[in-house]
This record gives structure tokens, C-alpha cells and sequence, in this order.
């Protein structure tokens, strides 16, 4: 068995415990045992009725929608990093989270803050801004990556100002927008897990089925096209299916950040940046790494605290250590 | 398969790089594509890849249009090595893959022979073994060879290289252009942009220059690369000297202003280049015999364009050409004996030396002793002795006489 396979393996057994994890840590403990009985359909065990209905309407589409978007993220980081060929990319490099924020907050303002409006707004606005970073990116039919990147930084930079000017003026549901846009998995629901898995599964797929021409962008862009790829329609496209898992993400979770810039360091670290590996490793530990950070958002303090939080703050020191290890 | 260019124009923005470029590149060419900075090199390779679409004109190969192809179709005819620089964190065997991906459809698996057309494109260009290894890791030569080894592996019969020696170390450009070289014999060809000249006139069978978006001189390298051109376009002053078959640029040192003297060597078998050259640099007025023609002491004098007597190649030194050698001596301020080798051929140009001294104006250099270099016998020991003693000056390395002119001519 070779070191790939190895890692891969792993991975997924740690996506294993993540889900036996993810189920059983909470208010109401469920033991490991209680877990594989309800789940064999043996309902001879005590409140089997109760137990059956925390694992299966609450912390299991809690766990899956957790799973789908730390994988979104993590490959949506990925992609970003190779696409623009920059360390300091991620998911959010080309205003999808600015641009959710200023939806989400419209909708609060507007007093029409249904679960499924929050998540409309916010996908709309994540989509809409992602395409007006692309359309003023582009210069003479090509969109150079760093005309990219700056349209996109300040194209957040405004955003982020309407979004204060929004949650200014919101007054009373002020903590419910900021509280929204820190992120979390507190309203996770099946419905939320159907609305996102398939934009997610396609672009999941359509980006890992991509892996040799990202492989081939990282030479440069005139290298890939030497090597007959149509370079700015294979950007269109990955472009457009990042936008579409980080919309996603956004949309049922808010903004969970620092999950899309460390996670592929982290696979990079471990496999190198062969794409072909790469992708795979991002998407699983991604995958099994946001139920983990959930488990820790519900349980560190009476209550809950929002993902974003732990996510930033393991996050930023870690970065800070791949800064010091020169691998950036 | 023939590259033919016919009258390409490119525009940039508003302005016009390419300005109706027209050529051909055949099968076993070498060609160097030098000009300035912002000349069009770049755009010109681009523009035959088809990255950048042409204003006017066209780029055929075999006869069909570029614009015509997809860019999969143009990566298995041509082979483009960009500038771009870059440092992908992948093994060296899969940046040489990548070269495999014109061929890959779909879902882009690499086959068994595409690994093996990698391993021989990286053997190709000295890198067995290296598979494995980072890229990073690599030094910036080793970097280069491993993006030839990727171009090669693309199995295309035309190869665009776009300064794929710039910034590398002097052996890692040999290296480059060589293993350049023998790709080309094997039915392919190349156009390669390049800043130096030197290297391009050792490697490549033609030269292109372009100036301001035109070819404005094209053929072999002794037909294109003259101070003249090399003036034109790139407004720099150069000598060219040949060595070896092969020709190379000096760049000129501003000569000194004339000093209104004149000094007379008498030297051969490359004992007075140096001196001729140091001499012409100082601005004095150099003249040189007798000696034989196409000796390269004849060559460095004709080359500043000083006064010579010579005899034909392996001839001995004529009556009439020492008389007319005593008159360049008469005239001069000056004369310099260098230490050349005395044998029956040239007794008469010591005798030459010989007559300076008793003027009072002989200088001799002194390099090796003569009896080292005394082919002839006892006559000529005993004529270089009196004119060693009648002489007024002896140095004993070349770069001695510079500090002593002034001093001598005033």
C-alpha cells in the first residue's frame, strides 16, 4: 500500500469517528452502543423513541451538512490557491462572503428572516457578487488572476461596508446578523442538507474530475495553454464551481472562515500538491474536520458558540506557524 | 513541417507590436530571434502558438491556418516554452507529464507509454533519475531541463522557446542550447528569443532580428550579426571577431581621441594582438609587418584597419616587403618587437627591428627568452643581443607598455 492510499484511508476512517462523534457528543450524551442499536433498527433500549429522533432529526443532518461544507470549502480553497496561484487565497478571494453577508442582513432588515430567505438571500447575493468580481475582472476577453484578486478584495471591501451600514441599522435583530454571518450549523436541518448537497456534489465532482489541469495551472498560465488547455475557459468554469460551493456553504452556514485557506496547506504539507491527491485529501479532512469543530462550537460553553470563532482561532495561530515554517 | 508567416500584424491595446512579419522556419532550422526589449519577440511567439490573434496576416503550418485549430491541435504540432517563471510543488515526473496532455482526453490518465515518453524526454535532457525528486528542489538549471524535457514530451516537430536561457549560469546555457541542438536534428525545428548573441551565433543556424515589429535582418549568423546591424538594432558599438569558425561580439571600448603618433609592431603568430588592440584603444595610429595573411596578428590589424605589409600564408619575408616594412618603420614614432619566434622565414624582420633600434625608437617585448623561440641559429642570437643592447626600452609582460607611452611619445 503506497503513502496516498495510506492518507486516504485514514482520512476516511476519521470521517468515520467524525460522524460517531458528531452523533453522540451533546446536551443529551448518547453512548456509542445506543448509537449502532438505533441505527441497526434494535429499539429494545430505554427512550429509543428519543434517542432515535436527537440522532436522526437533529445531529445527523447537523453532522452531514457540517461534512458537505467543510469539504466545499476545503476544495473551493484549493482550487482558489492553485488557480490563482497564491498562498493567501481561499474560498472567499472573490467577494462570496461579503456578498452573502450584504443578502442575509437585506433579508433581517427587510423582517423577513425565514430560514429558507436567510438561505436565498444569501446564495443570491454570494452568486451575483462572485459573477460581478468575474465581469470586472475580465480585460480584453482574458481575466488575468491578479486584476482578479484586486477586483475582488475591493469589491469585499465595499461590501463589507454596506453590510456594517446594514447591521447599523437593523437595530433590535443587530446580534441575529452578526451572530448569522460568525457561522454555524445551530439551524442545520434535512431540508438544509437537500437544498445544498447537489450543487455541492456537482461542483465537488466537477472540480476533482479537473485535477491534472490544475496541476497544469500551477506551471503558469501560458505553460497550461502550451500544453493545449483552454486556460480562460477552464478558469470560467472552476471559477464558477467555487463560487457555487462557497455560495452554498455560505448560504446554509454563514461565514466559517479560515476552514478554505488551512486545510489545503495542511493536505499540502502532508501529500504535496499534486491535484490528483491534493483535491481528495482536502475534501475528506474538510469533510471530518467541521463535525469536530461543531462538536467543540456546542459544547465549550453553556449554549453556543459560533463555528466562525473556533475556526478563526485555530486557524490564525496555525497559519502564523506555516508562516514561521516557510512553507507559504 | 514548414512554419510559414506571412505578414502578421498584432496589436496590443492600441498599440502595434507586430507591424506585418513575414518568414518561414523549415525542418532542421535553428533560429535565434534577437531584438531589444519590446521589439515583439515575445508577441511573435505568442502569436504562432495562437495565445494572441493576429490584427492581419497569418500563421500556416503545413499549409493550415492557426486560427483555425484548437489549442489541443496546435500543443501536438508545437511545442511553446513560455517565459512565465514558476515553482510548482510537484514531483519532476509529473511536470514532464503535463507535456502528455494534448494526447489525454477526458479524464486525462496518463498511459503507460506517456510515462515512458516522459522518462525519455527527461533522460533526453540529462535528468535520468530525477523522477522523483521536487521540482522545488531543483536548481534554476535543472528547472529549465525539466520544462525542455516537458516541451519535449509533447512530441511536437515545432519548438517556440522564449529566453530559455535567461537568468541560468554560463554551463546550464550551453547545456540548454545544446540539448536544443540535437532535438532539431531529429526533423524538428526551433525559433528560439534570445538576448544573447554570443550564444546564438554558437548555436543557431539563422538569425532573425526583429526591430520595432519588423524582421529587419535575417540569414546566417556571419551575414546577419555585423557591428553594423548589431548598431542598428540595437544601438550599441561592437566589434565582431571570429574564433574558431564561429563569430562573437566585443562590445567596443570607447577608443581614446586621436594622439597624432604613430607605432609600428613587428610581430606574428598572435605575439601582437594584444598590443595592437591595446594600442588602437589608446588612439594611436598602428601599423604592423611583414607578416602573413590570415595569421591572426593580420587579423586583429586589418580589423582596426591599421597599415600592413604581408607576405602570403607560409611564404618568407620578400627583399620588397621588408623595404616597404623599413618605410612603415621610418614613418613611425615608435616600434614594438614582440616576442615572436625567429626562424629562416622572418630573420629579415629582426634585421627590421634591428634598424629601429639604431633610431633610437625600438621597443622590445620580452615574454619568453629568445633562445626559446630562436629557430635559426647563431646569427639571429647575435643580431637580438646588439639590438637588445641598442634598444632604449624592454618590458616583459605586454601591459607594462601602457603606463611607459606617454612617457616615451610625450
Amino acid at each position: 500500500m503506497n503513502t496516498k492510499t495510506g492518507l486516504i484511508l485514514i482520512l476516511i476512517a476519521l470521517n468515520i469517528l467524525a460522524v460517531i462523534v458528531g452523533i453522540s457528543i451533546g446536551p443529551a450524551k448518547i453512548s456509542v452502543k445506543d448509537i449502532f442499536s438505533v441505527l441497526s433498527g434494535n429499539e429494545n433500549i430505554s427512550e429509543a423513541k428519543t434517542v432515535k429522533d436527537i440522532i436522526f432529526q437533529i445531529r445527523l443532518p447537523r453532522t452531514i451538512l457540517a461534512m458537505l461544507v467543510g469539504s466545499s470549502l476545503a476544495v473551493a480553497g484549493c482550487s482558489m490557491q492553485a488557480l490563482f496561484r497564491n498562498p493567501l487565497a481561499d474560498p472567499y478571494i472573490i467577494g462570496v462572503s461579503s456578498g452573502a453577508s450584504v443578502g442575509a442582513a437585506t433579508v433581517f432588515l427587510l423582517g423577513i428572516a425565514t430560514g429558507i430567505n436567510i438561505m436565498a438571500g444569501a446564495f443570491l447575493t454570494a452568486v451575483l457578487t462572485a459573477l460581478v468580481v468575474y465581469r470586472i475582472g475580465v480585460v480584453r476577453g482574458r481575466a488575468p488572476v491578479y486584476t482578479l484578486l484586486l477586483a475582488g478584495v475591493a469589491m469585499a471591501s465595499f461590501l463589507s461596508g454596506v453590510t456594517s451600514f446594514l447591521i447599523y441599522m437593523a437595530g433590535e435583530d443587530m446580534s441575529k446578523v452578526i451572530f448569522w454571518i460568525m457561522g454555524g450549523f445551530w439551524t442545520a436541518s434535512w431540508d438544509k442538507v437537500k437544498i445544498a448537497v447537489l450543487p455541492m456534489i456537482f461542483s465537488l465532482t466537477f472540480v476533482l474530475l479537473n485535477s491534472w489541469n490544475l496541476n497544469a495551472i500551477l506551471l503558469g498560465e501560458e505553460h497550461a495553454m502550451s500544453v493545449g488547455i483552454d486556460v480562460e475557459k477552464f478558469k470560467r468554469r472552476i471559477i464558477v464551481s467555487s463560487a457555487l460551493l462557497t455560495s452554498s456553504a455560505v448560504a446554509v452556514s454563514g461565514v466559517i472562515g479560515f476552514v478554505g485557506l488551512i486545510i489545503p496547506h495542511m493536505m499540502r504539507i502532508i501529500s504535496g500538491a499534486d491535484h490528483r491527491i491534493l483535491l481528495p485529501a482536502s475534501l475528506l479532512f474538510g469533510s471530518a474536520f467541521m463535525p469536530f469543530v461543531d462538536v467543540i462550537a456546542r459544547n465549550v460553553i453553556e449554549g453556543e458558540l459560533p463555528v466562525g470563532i473556533i475556526t478563526a482561532m485555530l486557524g490564525a495561530p496555525f497559519f502564523l506557524y506555516l508562516l514561521r515554517r516557510g512553507r507559504m | 513541417m514548414i512554419l510559414d508567416i506571412r505578414d502578421l500584424r498584432v496589436k496590443l491595446g492600441s498599440s502595434e507590436i507586430l507591424k506585418g512579419v513575414t518568414f518561414r522556419v523549415r525542418d532542421g532550422d535553428m533560429v535565434a530571434l534577437l531584438g531589444p526589449n519590446g521589439s515583439g519577440k515575445s508577441t511573435l511567439l505568442r502569436t504562432i502558438f495562437g495565445i494572441l490573434r493576429p490584427e492581419a496576416g497569418v500563421v500556416y503550418l503545413d499549409g493550415k491556418k492557426i486560427t483555425e485549430m484548437s489549442v489541443t491541435e496546435i500543443a501536438k504540432e508545437i511545442g511553446y516554452l513560455p517565459q512565465e517563471t514558476s515553482e510548482p510543488e510537484l514531483r519532476v515526473l509529473d511536470v514532464v507529464l503535463l507535456g502528455r496532455t494534448p494526447y489525454m482526453e477526458g479524464l486525462r490518465l496518463p498511459h503507460k507509454s506517456d510515462i515512458e515518453l516522459a522518462r525519455r524526454a527527461l533522460k533526453k535532457v540529462g535528468l535520468d533519475g530525477f523522477e522523483n525528486r521536487p521540482f522545488t528542489s531543483l536548481s534554476g538549471g535543472e528547472k529549465q531541463k525539466v520544462f525542455l524535457a516537458r516541451v519535449f514530451a509533447q512530441d511536437s516537430k515545432i519548438l517556440l522557446f522564449d529566453e530559455p536561457t535567461s537568468h541560468l549560469d554560463i554551463s546550464s546555457q550551453i547545456d540548454i542550447m545544446e540539448i536544443i541542438r540535437e532535438s532539431v536534428k531529429d526533423r524538428r525545428s526551433a525559433l528560439i528569443a534570445i538576448h544573447d548573441i554570443n550564444l546564438s551565433a554558437s548555436f543557431c543556424n539563422k538569425i532573425m532580428m526583429i526591430k520595432n515589429g519588423r524582421v529587419v535582418h535575417a540569414g546566417t549568423p556571419e551575414e546577419v550579426i555585423t557591428p553594423h546591424n548589431i548598431r542598428d538594432v540595437f544601438r550599441a558599438d561592437v566589434d565582431v571577431r571570429k574564433h574558431a569558425g564561429r563569430i562573437y561580439l566585443v562590445p567596443k571600448i570607447a577608443r581614446s581621441p586621436d594622439k597624432g603618433k604613430r607605432v609600428h609592431i613587428i610581430c606574428g603568430g598572435g605575439t601582437g594582438r594584444e598590443v595592437i588592440y591595446m594600442l588602437d584603444e589608446m588612439g594611436y595610429t598602428v601599423s604592423a609587418g611583414v607578416l602573413n595573411t590570415l595569421d591572426s596578428d593580420w587579423e586583429a590589424i586589418n580589423e582596426i584597419g591599421g597599415e600592413v605589409v604581408a607576405e602570403a600564408p607560409f611564404s618568407p619575408v620578400s627583399p620588397e616587403s621588408h623595404e616597404e616594412n623599413l618605410k612603415l618603420i621610418e614613418k613611425s614614432d615608435l616600434v614594438i618587437l614582440s616576442s615572436i619566434p625567429v626562424g629562416k622565414g622572418n630573420l629579415l624582420n629582426l634585421k627590421a627591428a634591428f634598424k629601429s633600434a639604431l633610431q633610437g625608437k625600438l621597443l622590445i617585448v620580452e615574454s619568453t627568452p629568445f633562445s626559446e623561440r630562436n629557430f635559426y641559429g647563431e646569427e639571429a642570437e647575435r643580431i637580438y643581443r646588439q639590438t637588445l643592447e641598442l634598444c632604449r626600452w624592454v618590458v616583459r609582460d605586454v601591459k607594462d607598455i601602457r603606463g611607459m607611452l606617454n612617457e616615451i611619445l610625450g
